[in-house]
């Protein structure tokens, strides 16, 4: 079986090496960089200078843990994004090292479909090459979107890709759409010491997440002097010589250095000869699929944000192994009921399942649980004690059925949720299991016990 | 030791009253209940506040708590320094650790609040 794989991100790059293991003759194509915008531009870089960033968080509060620093604690961005670069490096030799260990070709050029068994490819010298395939699968990706009221120039008005490459500290950052990008880049630029604002069209920040979740994430952003104002729609931004400016509908005028602009991603699905081979997309150009991960035309699958839904590296690399395993003859379904979310503000987030507000749409009859991180000693032991843990769950079976989680390591923590959820385990399953001690995990027990009033370190109510 | 020139609400806030103007604040049970206060979310200055209202918030390493007014009236002065250094309001609650001053449209309520007899022995109960 020879498969073609289009596009190397976490999609493309994960589906190549499930189909080698199982035996394929692999080939995949990227013209960009391998590992993708997650690997480049996204979940990579960004968590790289996050951590920077948390570094640079802890030096000013080393006192508090007896550690005396002499003289400035100062970030130095361009080094910064050295070091970011460097993670980013050896995550792409990785890659490309797994890439040889399975006998995966790399093509490194433009691909193009020409027929549903070929895929031109213009490579970087300008040859052109065609590769042919018994199965391909697409996983072309995404890119911020651009909009003419908010035109990127890569400078003052900068997207996603920009921010992660920056030369400088900006002395003030405007950012559009308080959305996962939006907010992990206010934490990012504030910390740095930017004056950062942000704008958000939506009624609160992280507007998929559970209500809670937002409402604590913006209590820490107004702690940090995060300017955040909600319900609010602009219709353009100017770039002009002492920044960019932003007219708010009450006609106040907001002045930044730079504007990131993170209102959304466009499907890379142009371009790429789907047209020709009559590959069906919606009218954002959004690749429509079925629950095999296939497209209307038989043998041709797509994965990643080229198909929209959570647009998230790890559901795309899941989407990649169903492709990849349903292109080698096996007929495997995709399922999104666990999906978890890892953000990475400070304090991280971390959430999976029904959200509380999601229980009524839906029907379902919810009991929660409820248990804040200051009441761990774990907490305390370093210093981070902000944030909760929420579980929600079916009340006649008390299966868990979300679980939602804003303080320290919270990105780590939802695994044991998530893992509960995959498989239906009921809150005693959660608060039964002994949680070692002292840990942040032990949070997770004692807001499942909450669940029926029996949390031990909280107060009679 | 409760200071005597002052009134005190149940749910553990302090008022001196001066004309029409009301300083409030934390009482000292309070702040040691909560302990370590690590934040605090002042009121907005210049907002109508109705009695037993929430007009800001707590934070300490053990809780987060609700500021509730003792009395009605409007936001005229915050103590800005708690921004930075809220741990004032453990070290002076009753001083330099003021949280807002009110103008008040009259005084009636204050014959709701306790005095300094009544609110030790409030305290008390609560304590049992």
């Amino acid at each position: 079986m020879k498969l073609a794989v289009l596009g190397a991100g976490p999609g493309g790059y994960v589906a190549a090496i499930k189909a080698a293991q199982m035996g394929a003759q692999v080939a995949i194509i990227e013209d960009s960089e391998v590992g993708g915008t997650c690997l480049n531009w996204g979940c990579i870089p960004t968590k790289s200078i996050a951590a920077s960033v948390e570094i640079l968080k802890k030096a000013k509060l080393s006192e508090n843990f007896g550690i005396e620093i002499k003289g400035d604690v100062i970030p130095n961005l361009s080094k910064i994004i050295k070091r970011k670069n460097k993670v980013v490096e050896i995550q792409v030799k990785g890659i490309r090292n797994l890439f040889k260990s399975w006998g995966i070709t790399l093509k490194e050029g433009r691909g193009m479909l020409i027929s549903p068994r070929e895929i031109e490819v213009t490579l970087k010298d300008g040859i052109k090459e065609t590769i042919k395939a018994d199965k391909i699968i697409i996983a072309t990706g995404s890119r911020p979107s651009q909009f003419p009221a908010f035109p990127f120039d890569g400078n003052s008005i900068i997207s996603s890709d920009d921010a992660v490459n920056l030369k400088y500290i900006p002395k003030s950052l405007l950012i559009i759409g308080a959305g996962i990008i939006g907010c992990e880049f206010a934490n990012i630029y504030k910390e740095l010491g930017s004056e950062v604002t942000i704008l958000e069209m939506l009624p609160r920040a992280l507007s998929t997440e559970d209500v809670e979740i937002s409402e604590q994430l913006e209590k820490e952003f107004k702690k940090k002097k995060i300017n955040l104002y909600t319900n609010v729609k602009i219709d353009r931004l100017e770039a002009g010589n002492d920044g960019v400016h932003a007219k708010l509908p009450d006609g106040k005028e907001i002045v930044a250095e730079k504007a990131l602009v993170s209102t959304g991603r466009t499907f890379n699905s142009a371009g790429i000869g789907l047209e020709t081979i009559g590959i069906n997309k919606d009218n954002n150009g959004k690749i429509i699929v079925n629950e095999n991960m296939e497209t209307n035309v038989t043998g041709i699958y797509a994965v990643g944000d080229v198909i929209g839904g959570f647009m998230f590296a790890h559901v795309a690399s899941r989407e990649g192994i169903i492709s990849a395993k349903n292109a080698m003859g096996y007929d495997e379904k995709i399922n999104y009921n666990v999906v978890p979310v890892s953000i990475f503000t400070s304090p991280e987030i971390g959430s999976v399942g029904l959200r509380e507000h999601q229980a009524s749409e839906k029907g379902i009859n919810i009991k929660t649980g409820y248990f804040q991180f200051r009441v761990l000693s774990k907490a305390h032991i370093m210093g981070e004690f902000t944030g909760f843990i929420k579980i929600v769950s079916e009340e006649s079976s008390d299966r868990i059925l979300g679980a939602h989680i804003i303080g320290p390591h919270a990105t780590e923590l939802i695994h044991e949720a998530a893992l509960a959820i995959k498989n239906g385990l009921k809150i005693s399953d959660l608060s039964e299991t002994i949680h070692a001690h002292p840990t942040l995990s032990e949070g997770l027990m004692e807001a499942a016990e909450d669940v029926h009033g029996e949390a031990i370190h909280v107060f009679k109510k | 030791m409760n200071p005597d020139d002052l009134k005190y609400h149940k749910e553990h806030t302090w008022v001196k009253v001066s004309g029409r103007k009301a300083t409030i604040g934390l009482t000292d049970y309070a702040q040691n209940a909560l302990g370590d206060i690590v934040y605090i979310d002042l009121p907005e200055i210049d907002i109508d506040y109705e009695i037993n209202s929430e007009i800001g918030e707590i934070e300490s390493v053990k809780a987060t708590s609700s500021i509730i007014t003792p009395l009605s009236g409007r936001v005229i002065e915050v103590n800005e320094d708690l921004s930075e250094s809220p741990e004032i309001i453990n070290e002076d609650p009753y001083g330099k650790g003021w949280i807002a001053i009110l103008e008040i449209e009259d005084k009636y309520e204050l014959d709701d609040l306790m005095d300094v007899s009544e609110y030790d022995k409030y305290i008390e109960e609560e304590a049992k």
